[in-house]
């Protein structure tokens, strides 16, 4: 057991973290706000003003489903680095491992020689969508990216959530407490009813629990797991114990800004830049910064990207939805921003697109089989943008028949035929076997465009 | 593809030869044009695909057993049952109705009825009601409606014979997997004229086919079988017709043999599959009575059956493995090559029955060292 790991940790809803490699790291930060603390007080990772000091034990234990024990996250986060360290070098005397956990040189660097395995919100497959969980166990089933949907409380922090109301995946109905906040909003042009999330505070969604959206998959970790933040989550893809890239995305920025004020006249698409700079997310794609600390900024909504287009310049990709479904901000058609010209038009702005794969290869809805394919896919990787569709799940009723109920027949379709650049995916861990098995490695020959796309990065970071 | 072009001719000569009463000429003698054609393999684990290809196709269907064999099946499993006029067909269950467009049929309207089948009540167009010509004016139906139902209506039913017949014409060496099916209920409602039994008229159908020989052995290995039954004294009756290797198919705890009502603490006990060991080479259980699943759909406690089974020297065959996730326990998180991970590598089985024999030969194939 490497000498990494004493440490007292309490729960991420705001009570600390107590280790010594974390005052160390607080003060290689250079975190001014970062309260250090003598050997046995507790220390903040996470600056003042946010979170007001630790709790008392009573209070970090909150309402579950009355299993009496709540996953201490910290805990599992660092446990899981420190044993598969151990295990990675049981030979090594155990001071040998003095570097930081945070140290990136000395971490499994990301792989880029075959498409993106992206955990859509975790491996959410199996545990509660979103959760601290399900994000470690997609880091353990070997993704390259953990997903995630960005929304705003109501006293403005940055969360972990993927719908606007908190019905579908918490207990939040068992809370008798919030009973009369369920309420009637207009989201995208349509009347949504139930309890919104911005009309919680942070400490508020710290009370409830999370459960599985879909009661086909597994149920057993219902009230369970608690929602967490956007730093919470940026913590998780850094202490893993390999290179994990993380894709955040900007999630109904028109509501939550029509919801949601921060001060200073900031909003919620400065806010979200502003924490992935604090933990030093930066670097176009491919540049050895993005390499550390592997990045896609996603969204729907083009004039969020183009709106950050000048606060950061890592790479973002251009979400689109059902053909039926206009953009959120611009109100454009699906045929409108997947022409030629809006593609080249953002272009400028993203690296990629990430359409659903439904509109990418329709689906007969007769017979449930593959009809003929668009040529989205082809005009998109001829303007240079990468294409990542979304969603691919294991579950027979999402699958068209032409795959056989088989989802890695699915995914030998969309990698061999389709050649997309990466993939959404409910079930990380099937993904990464499908590609495990059939792409281990990278082949010897490399095509003339991948070698030219190397000299190029080369030559960038060389400062041509 | 030109080989499929040419195992469809030769069936649909077979089933034109065969539906008018005669029995079908073998195609494929023992060897001749197609003696070159690539081994059985016998490394890893069967693939048997279970009812043919019937993930995808109706079951049963010569278009279930093409696929399967297309898709690099070890062996084509099917159900071997009896028409009123004594033809043994391939088929499952001992109504026509969840398999054939029976009901749409008016000229049969009058023959639905009511009997007594493993101690139960059933009710229905019961097979043995009707000829083989009657039959063959039948068409088969996805059994699942969450399955693809773009074939219902186009293949009819196969006899025994058609189905050795798409084995041996197939490109490379493929088992045949061939059950005797609701014996009791077949030998009680059908009669051969020449006082011979359901399992005589079964293994006679082998043997005129040139299959025999012990497992493993050069003749086997060149036409390689298993004969399945639930029903322990079909399988010891046939034993005594030939030398080809059987395997007991053993259902869920609560289930009693058809032919001794024996329960199934009693038929898989040591005593019991020591006295079974003289007649079969192995058992095909019921995968959730090998490891039972817990009401959380996880898995619970192995049993230690195949142990059991493999101290004595018995294969195992579990059945059923099937894609879709209703089937597949939380373990496998929705992942069936999870599940054959599972079973091949920590239970250790030596074949399994799989209604989707693409996705375990995948499996297999993606998995297994390959010899150099």
């Amino acid at each position: 057991m490497g000498g990494r790991l004493w440490l007292t940790a309490e729960r991420l809803d705001g009570c600390c973290i107590t280790t010594r490699k974390s005052q160390r790291l607080a003060l290689e930060r250079g975190d001014a706000d970062t309260e250090l603390a003598s050997h046995g007080r507790s220390l903040s990772l996470l600056p003042r003003g946010r979170w007001p000091g630790p709790r008392p034990a009573t209070e970090c234990f909150g309402r579950d489903d009355g299993t009496g024990h709540d996953v201490s996250l910290i805990v599992l986060v660092l446990l899981l680095i420190g044993v598969s360290n151990s295990k990675a070098n049981p030979a090594a005397p155990p001071h040998s491992h003095s570097h930081s956990q945070l140290d990136v040189n000395h971490k499994k660097p990301i792989q880029t020689f075959r498409p993106y395995n992206i955990a859509h919100r975790g491996s959410n497959g199996e545990l509660p969508e979103e959760t601290a969980a399900a994000y470690l166990r997609a880091i353990e089933e070997g993704a390259d990216f953990i997903e995630t949907d960005i929304l705003a409380s109501k006293d403005g922090h940055l969360i972990c959530f993927h719908d606007v109301t908190l019905d579908a995946t918490t207990n939040v109905a068992y809370h008798t407490e919030f009973a009369d906040r369920k309420r009637t909003y207009e989201v995208q042009g349509e009347n949504v009813t139930g309890w919104f999330i911005v009309d919680f505070t942070l400490k508020e969604l710290k009370s409830l629990r999370v459960k599985q959206r879909l009661s086909f998959r597994d149920q057993r970790y219902n009230g369970k797991y608690q929602i967490i933040t956007f730093e919470e989550y940026i913590l998780i893809a850094l202490y893993a114990d390999r290179i994990v890239g993380i894709y955040p995305e900007i999630k109904n920025p028109i509501f939550i800004n029509q919801h949601v004020k921060w001060s200073g006249g900031k909003k919620f698409e400065d806010k979200f830049v502003e924490m992935l700079l604090k933990y030093g997310y930066k670097g176009e794609y491919m540049s050895e910064d993005w390499l550390k600390q592997p990045l896609f900024i996603q969204s729907f909504a083009p004039t969020s990207l183009i709106y950050i287009s000048n606060m950061t310049n890592s790479p973002k990709l251009f979400l689109i939805d059902d053909t039926t479904i206009p953009t959120q901000d611009t109100n454009q058609s699906y045929y409108e921003i997947t022409s030629n010209s809006y593609l080249e038009f953002i272009r400028n702005y993203v690296i990629g697109i990430g359409p659903w794969k439904d509109t990418i290869v329709p689906p007969n809805p007769k017979d449930n089989c593959l009809a003929q394919p668009t040529d989205l896919v082809a005009r998109a990787h001829s303007l240079n943008l990468q294409v990542h569709p979304y969603t691919f799940r294991n579950e027979n009723q999402y699958l068209h028949f032409d795959f056989h109920q088989d989802p890695y027949a699915e995914y030998e379709y969309w990698l061999n035929e389709i050649s997309v650049d990466g993939l959404f995916t409910d079930f990380t861990g099937s993904l990464h076997k499908y590609q495990e098995w059939t792409t281990p490695y990278q082949k010897k020959e490399k095509n003339p465009e991948a070698l030219l796309r190397e000299i190029a990065n080369m030559l960038k970071n060389d400062g041509y | 593809m030109a080989s499929l072009r040419m195992v469809l001719v030769s069936v649909l000569v077979a089933m034109a030869v065969s539906a008018g009463g005669v029995a079908a000429r073998p195609l494929v003698g023992d060897g001749g044009a197609w003696e070159d054609r690539a081994p059985l393999q016998t490394s890893r684990p069967f693939n048997i695909a279970h009812r043919g290809s019937n993930g995808e196709l109706p079951e049963e269907t010569a278009a279930a057993y093409v696929r399967a064999i297309d898709e690099g099946a070890d062996f084509i499993e099917a159900d071997i049952e009896a028409t009123k006029d004594g033809h043994l067909v391939c088929f499952h269950d001992t109504t026509l109705d969840d398999t054939t467009d029976v009901a749409d049929h008016p000229e049969f309207a009058g023959r639905r009825r009511t009997l007594e089948v493993q101690w139960a009540n059933v009710t229905g167009y019961f097979i043995t009601d009707f000829t083989l010509t009657e039959l063959k004016t039948l068409r088969a139906k996805q059994r699942w409606d969450f399955r693809d139902n773009s074939h219902n209506g186009v293949s009819p039913i196969i006899t025994f014979d058609e189905f050795i017949d798409i084995a041996l014409n197939a490109k490379r060496v493929v088992g045949i997997y061939p059950e005797m099916k609701n014996p009791v209920f077949m030998n009680k409602h059908v009669r051969w004229a020449d006082g011979k039994k359901f399992e005589d008229k079964f293994v006679a159908t082998l043997k005129k086919y040139g299959y025999g020989g012990k497992y493993m052995s050069p003749a086997w290995c060149a036409k390689p079988v298993f004969l399945q039954s639930f029903a322990p004294t079909s399988l010891v009756h046939a034993a005594g017709l030939t030398d080809s290797p059987l395997v007991f198919l053993i259902d869920d705890v609560t289930v009693r043999t058809e032919d001794t009502n024996q329960p199934y603490d009693e038929i898989t006990s040591g005593e019991y599959l020591d006295y079974m060991k003289k007649y079969v080479v192995g058992i095909g259980p019921w995968k959730d009575t090998v490891v039972p699943p817990t009401k959380g759909n996880l898995l619970g406690t192995p049993s230690d059956l195949v142990a059991i089974a493999h101290a004595r020297g018995l294969q195992v065959h579990p059945y059923t493995y099937r894609n879709e996730n209703e089937f597949l326990h939380f373990n496998f998180r929705q992942d069936p090559y999870a599940e054959y991970d599972y079973w091949i590598n920590d239970v250790g089985v030596d074949g399994l029955f799989t209604d989707f024999p693409a996705s375990l030969r995948r499996f297999q194939e993606w998995t297994t060292k390959k010899k150099d």
